[in-house]
């Protein structure tokens, strides 16, 4: 198990967000957060990147009890993530926030660098550009590119899908499919359930900081619950 | 080289007026960019020289009709700018609003003060002391502060400012209202005596500009500098990029302190006396407006900035009990007319004008018009 999360509570200030909430991914698999607003997602993904503190329980990635250690010292370990909101660095050049990415890095990274331009070529030709003049998907693949560079073992999204065009939205995802196939592990947080669903091994039906629901992710598709509250149902 | 293929907004073909300003300077920043080394240290030595006979009585009768132009290109001048790199390293740099740095000014002031006229340590010795007492003050607020962002952090050291001078005011054994007098001016250095002619003290403030503007630079293109990028324009991202946030604004903190304390010193060494209300928090206001209405970020900007906001009140002192209305006149119009500040950075610049993106639309942003569609075509 790569990473596993027992029982977390999370507060801001007196309110929980996060009632208890356990999930674990195991290396290699993509596995999905899906609910609805304030169900709990993005905290969940931010009490696991260390952006958010835990009231209790705890998280053990890749064998180490992880609950108590500050954000930036877990990117060292390999967790990776691209935030809510992408967080493009906008005074940046695209190539100056990839290299970002890489700030904890010693080691050569100019294989890194390549691999990231040969996923999304888009990035490769706009190298010199600022972050903050690019187009919402452009800084999303921004986003997810930095993240990689810091060489995830797992690396978590938060809404890659978040206010892009259809057809972007589907590229995005062959993109995930594409970066799990080569060995990272993904978890991802996506209001686009039907697509999350479709990608993942494995999900999870967050509802008011709880998981109400967690099965392999086209067994979700069918689920009749599932598809009244989160597809639009038929 | 970098920036070449940066897009920047048109220009179009006969800029005028205002438009032409901001062109001209697109233009020296271009040129600037492409200069090569020996270039650019012609120009420092030029600046250099500039700076050395600014206070020929010819640029005087100009600049300053109404007073003394080399007591004026102490204090407030060469004062302030000091005082604008340093707290450019917070605010510019690391993007902490701090609206409380006159404290480190006047922590650097009464170190001078009071080791020198107690305990009669040398006035370089009382300088460096002022200067850690001012870093550890910056990292005793900063400890348990920083981890407050945005307008609760600025009220924080507005708050510490005032501490600093009511303590100072209450505190009879560094003069509690009274102050301090008889403050031991500097020894001489090269020969230069510091008395009263305020030509030894301009050559030693330019000195400790020109040092510290070097330090800034460095620090602005080192690992540290970035970092301070990083957590200016998107504090969580850059934790996520593995950048200890918190260590880092304390730095920041810090530093910028330590030059409030050197300014401190400075002006103490000059002044003879100091007392509290030498330290008011409308000189926390100054010099953040010198920062921010000279492009925040970007030192020519900012020591451009302060430089202005020293002289022009001098300046208008032939409009009497106006002229501070007159000054905030022209401090307005600026702002409306050029709101990155009168010579921003061209990041800077990306970063206020974010383009569809970002948070401030809290991600609901329609993409350019074709933008995305590029981007899937691209990708085919």
């Amino acid at each position: 198990m790569l990473l596993e999360i027992k029982d977390i509570h999370v507060h801001y200030g007196k309110i929980a967000a996060i009632k208890g909430i356990s999930l674990e991914v195991n290396e290699g698999e993509i596995v999905s957060l899906i609910g609805a607003n304030g169900a709990g997602k993005t905290t969940t993904l931010k009490t696991v990147s260390g952006l958010r503190p835990l009231s209790s329980g705890s998280i053990v990635f890749d064998g180490q009890d992880i609950s108590r250690l500050a954000g930036h010292k877990r990117v060292q370990l390999g967790i990776g993530q691209s935030p809510e909101g992408r967080g493009v660095f906008p005074g940046m050049t695209v190539q100056e926030n990839l290299l970002m990415g890489a700030y904890t890095r010693k080691d050569d990274l100019s294989a890194d660098l390549a691999e990231v331009y040969e996923l999304f070529p888009r990035l490769a030709e706009r190298k010199s550009q600022f972050g903050g003049t690019m187009s919402g998907g452009e800084q999303q693949m921004v986003a997810i590119g930095r993240a990689l560079m810091t060489k995830p073992k797992v690396l978590l999204l938060d809404e890659p899908s978040m206010g892009l065009a259809p057809m972007l939205i589907a590229q995005i995802f062959d993109i995930i499919k594409e970066i799990n196939r080569r060995g990272t592990t993904v978890l991802l947080v996506e209001q686009n359930a039907q697509q999350a669903l479709k990608l993942s091994d494995r999900a999870y039906v967050l509802e008011t900081g709880r998981v109400v629901k967690s099965a392999p992710g086209p067994e979700l598709l069918d689920d009749p619950q599932v598809r009244a509250a989160y597809l639009g149902g038929h | 080289m970098k920036g070449d293929e940066v897009t920047r907004e048109q220009t179009p073909a006969k800029p005028r007026g205002l438009r032409a300003v901001g062109h001209g300077i697109d233009v020296a920043r271009d040129w600037w960019e492409h200069a090569k080394i020996w270039q650019r240290y012609l120009v420092y030595i030029a600046l250099v020289v500039g700076a050395l006979i600014l206070p020929a009585p010819a640029i005087g009768t100009f600049m300053s009709p109404g007073s003394d132009w080399t007591t004026v290109l102490v204090y407030p001048i060469g004062t302030y700018i000091l005082l604008a790199v340093g707290l450019n390293v917070v605010v510019g740099q690391a993007g902490l609003l701090d609206l409380g740095f006159v404290a480190f000014f006047a922590i650097g002031g009464y170190s001078v003060a009071y080791y020198g006229t107690q305990y009669g340590w040398t006035y370089w010795a009382t300088v460096a002391f002022g200067i850690i007492l001012a870093a550890v003050s910056g990292v005793i607020l900063g400890a348990p502060t920083l981890r407050l962002r945005g307008d609760y952090l600025a009220i924080v050291t507005l708050g510490f400012g005032e501490i600093v001078r009511i303590t100072a005011n209450n505190t009879d054994e560094i003069g509690g209202a009274r102050g301090i007098t008889g403050i031991p001016h500097p020894p001489p250095v090269f020969g230069m005596k510091f008395v009263l002619d305020p030509a030894p003290y301009y050559y030693l403030i330019v000195a400790a500009i020109v040092l510290v503007i070097i330090f800034s630079v460095r620090l602005q293109k080192s690992r540290v500098g970035r970092a301070w990028a990083a957590i200016r324009e998107d504090e969580d991202a850059a934790e996520l990029m593995g950048v200890p946030t918190f260590k880092f604004k304390l730095l920041a903190f810090a530093i910028g302190a330590m030059i409030g304390g050197l300014a401190g010193g400075i002006y103490a060494g000059k002044a003879v006396f100091i007392e509290p209300n030498t330290f008011p928090f409308i000189l926390s206001a100054t010099i953040l407006a010198a920062v921010v209405l000279g492009g925040s970020g970007n030192l020519p900007g900012v020591i451009l900035g302060a430089f202005l906001i020293g002289w022009l009140p001098e300046r208008f002192r032939e409009f009497a009990d106006f002229r501070i209305l007159v000054f905030g006149g022209v401090l307005v119009l600026m702002m409306a007319l050029r709101p990155e500040g009168l010579l921003p950075s061209r990041r800077r610049k990306a970063e206020l004008h974010e383009g569809t993106g970002g948070m401030g639309t809290m991600g609901a942003e329609v993409p350019g018009p074709d933008a995305d569609v590029s981007t899937t075509e691209a990708a085919k």
